[in-house]
């Protein structure tokens, strides 16, 4: 009875296995293109000035996606597998995937682009020195050493390009220490003492280092520290003492915490507006200035200046 | 091969989890794998306090004792201070998820330390999740592997227990006169429970694995009053969760678990509107015919 039921229960499970081995006939790149695949938006656009129109890239995670709880589709497996190079940021980033990655790299062309920066120039929890904070691209010049690892590994890939990947590395770096000097300026029309960042996730800490201004997050870099209510009031104090005038949204994070804050502060009978919204772990809609990683430095740059000034 | 190993992975899992599901919703206990999916935060945590990485093995480590500890306090709390079963999962969960939660604030804010980004698996990563030795050497899907060797253990466990087990499920007391440790055989199927799905967790996350705990078994519990058919059908329920959802979600280029999940909803709806024995359809049906014979039968 029991072993007759077994058969049964294997039969319609191979059955279906064989349907399915019928069902997937993958279409190969019918291009000689380079097929680049990457995570965040930022990657793909250092992928796309370097490698021009002789790659193709697609970033995973699309425009106001949080990498935090990104889960990848069909699709994004089928694109994976199909890609001769994956980009990802490295450092935890991407969390449970990076890590499956990190397994990759031992058979397939995988590289964390911001994982191959000097360990010296990251900022690490002040416990746990391992633990490195990933978002690295707000500091312009940092994000500019990226470049050298994504020529490095196209012209690897694909030997024929490299001089043209080379140049065009070093014409999209030029542009990055253009925007790096164009941030400086604008930051500095910002008094001294008016420089400090409220946002509600802390993904601008390196941006704060580079360009000295302070930043004060409304949680911790995972999504389940919550913001303490001692946290709460000494930041509204804070707030209140220094004459805040704005803070600041991100448009892949909830803005919950950062109404409290308002909310605390007027009940203060200080004065505190939304300054506008800054693009943190995602760039903005494809087409769209904001759409590419210079675009939203300066998007973000000129919100700040604006409403700090 | 990524469909192969996709639904296979995806049914080896389902499998698992039916069987146990199956004893768990008899018990009234079937969201401990939702209680479990929560509650291992804390063990997350002190793994990596106590390690220093964010490796999964670890993570499993940590885990998979806070899953066995969980499952121990909620029994305890079930048998010693004589709550309801779903009050002492209720009550044990939001404690060790909150203990967690203040661990993280406490101790690592700026780590980015949770069970979504350390533990939980994703189903469609299992063809790229590798099992590569060092040297380079390929041996397949890691996930495959955790879930058939899951899959051995569970059915050995319950082909070598399974009159224990039913008897502490259907007629505690009767178990007890007839000399078979009830709380033992309850903290054996919990520890089975917790192993199964924190390991289920890392190969496919933690939505599939709480549902495929409680959807197939429920739907096989409307289709059947024989416990035995009831593993059955929940089994054969497995296979074809699996397949169709896998297929709607490449249909929809959406969440495989998210697809396999709908499916299992829709089937568990079909049971409930069509089962011969408890669906809504046929219990009219019955209805209407037994009005019928009634109204007729004063005019014979």
């Amino acid at each position: 009875m029991a072993s007759i039921i077994f058969k049964r229960i294997t039969a319609v499970f191979l059955t279906c296995l064989l349907l399915s081995a019928c069902g997937g006939s993958d279409k190969s790149a019918e291009n000689d293109k380079l097929s680049v695949v990457t995570t965040t938006g930022m990657i793909a656009d250092v992928v796309k000035n370097v490698g021009k129109d002789s790659v193709q890239v697609q970033a995973l995670m699309g425009p106001g996606v949080d990498p935090h709880l990104y889960k990848a589709t069909q699709g994004d497996l089928g694109r994976l597998q199909r890609a001769d190079i994956i980009f990802y940021n490295g450092l935890h980033l991407e969390g449970k995937m990076g890590e499956v990655f990190e397994k990759l790299e031992r058979i397939k062309n995988v590289v964390p682009v911001a994982g191959r920066i000097d360990v010296s120039r990251l900022l690490s929890d002040p416990v746990y020195k391992d633990a490195h904070d990933p978002h690295v691209w707000f500091d312009v010049k940092l994000w500019s050493s990226t470049i050298e690892v994504v020529v490095e590994i196209l012209s690897n890939e694909d030997p024929e390009n490299a001089a043209f990947y080379q140049q065009n590395g070093k014409d999209f770096n030029t542009e990055l220490q253009l925007l790096d000097n164009w941030v400086r300026t604008q930051i500095s029309t910002v008094p001294l003492d008016k420089r400090i960042m409220i946002t509600a996730h802390d993904a601008f800490n390196y941006f704060g280092r580079a360009y000295n201004i302070e930043v004060r997050g409304l949680q911790g870099i995972s999504t389940l520290s919550e913001f303490g209510l001692k946290d709460r009031v000494d930041l509204v104090n804070f707030i209140v003492e220094k004459q805040i005038k704005a803070v600041f949204v991100e448009t892949s994070v909830s803005q919950k915490n950062i109404d409290a804050i308002i909310e605390g502060c007027q009940q203060k009978g200080h004065d505190v507006i939304v300054g506008g919204y800054l693009y943190s772990d995602a760039m903005g809609a494809e087409g769209t200035p904001e759409g590419t990683y210079t675009g939203m430095v300066r998007a973000n740059v000129n919100t700040i200046v604006k409403s700090l000034r | 091969m990524d469909a192969f190993y996709i639904i296979t992975v995806s049914t080896l899992i389902a499998i698992s989890c039916g069987i146990l599901g199956c004893f768990l919703i008899l018990r009234k206990m079937a969201m401990v794998g939702d209680a479990i999916s929560h509650a291992v935060l804390p063990g997350i945590v002190l793994a990596y306090f106590i390690t220093g990485t964010r490796d999964s093995i670890w993570m499993i480590v940590g885990a998979g004792m806070l899953g066995i500890f969980t499952t121990f306090l909620i029994e305890f709390f079930h048998k010693k201070a004589r709550l309801q079963t779903d009050a002492a999962i209720g009550v044990t969960f939001t404690w060790l998820f909150a203990l967690g939660i203040i661990l993280i604030s406490v101790f690592a804010g700026q780590v980015d330390l949770d069970q979504d980004c350390v533990l939980y698996g994703e189903i469609a990563y299992v063809p790229i999740d590798l099992w590569i030795t060092e040297s380079g050497q390929n041996y397949g899907p890691r996930a495959l592997h955790v879930s058939y060797i899951v899959l051995i253990l569970i059915v050995l466990f319950v082909r070598v227990g399974f009159k224990q087990l039913y008897l502490t499920t259907f007629d505690p007391a009767f178990a007890a006169t007839v000399g078979i440790s009830v709380s033992l055989w309850n903290y054996l199927l919990m520890g089975a429970v917790s192993m199964t799905t924190v390991a289920s967790f890392d190969s496919v996350g933690a939505i599939l694995v709480v549902a495929l705990l409680v959807a197939p078994p429920a739907t096989a519990y409307l289709l059947t009053d024989k416990f035995k058919y009831m593993l059955i059908i929940t089994c054969i329920i497995a296979v074809i969760i699996s397949f169709f959802g896998y297929y709607l979600a490449v249909y929809l280029d959406g969440s495989i678990a998210g697809a396999i999940v709908t499916v299992a909803g829709i089937l568990f709806m079909l049971a409930f509107l069509f089962s011969p024995s408890n669906g809504i359809v046929f219990k009219r049906y019955l209805q209407k015919k037994e009005a019928a014979k009634l109204s007729q039968e004063p005019a014979q």
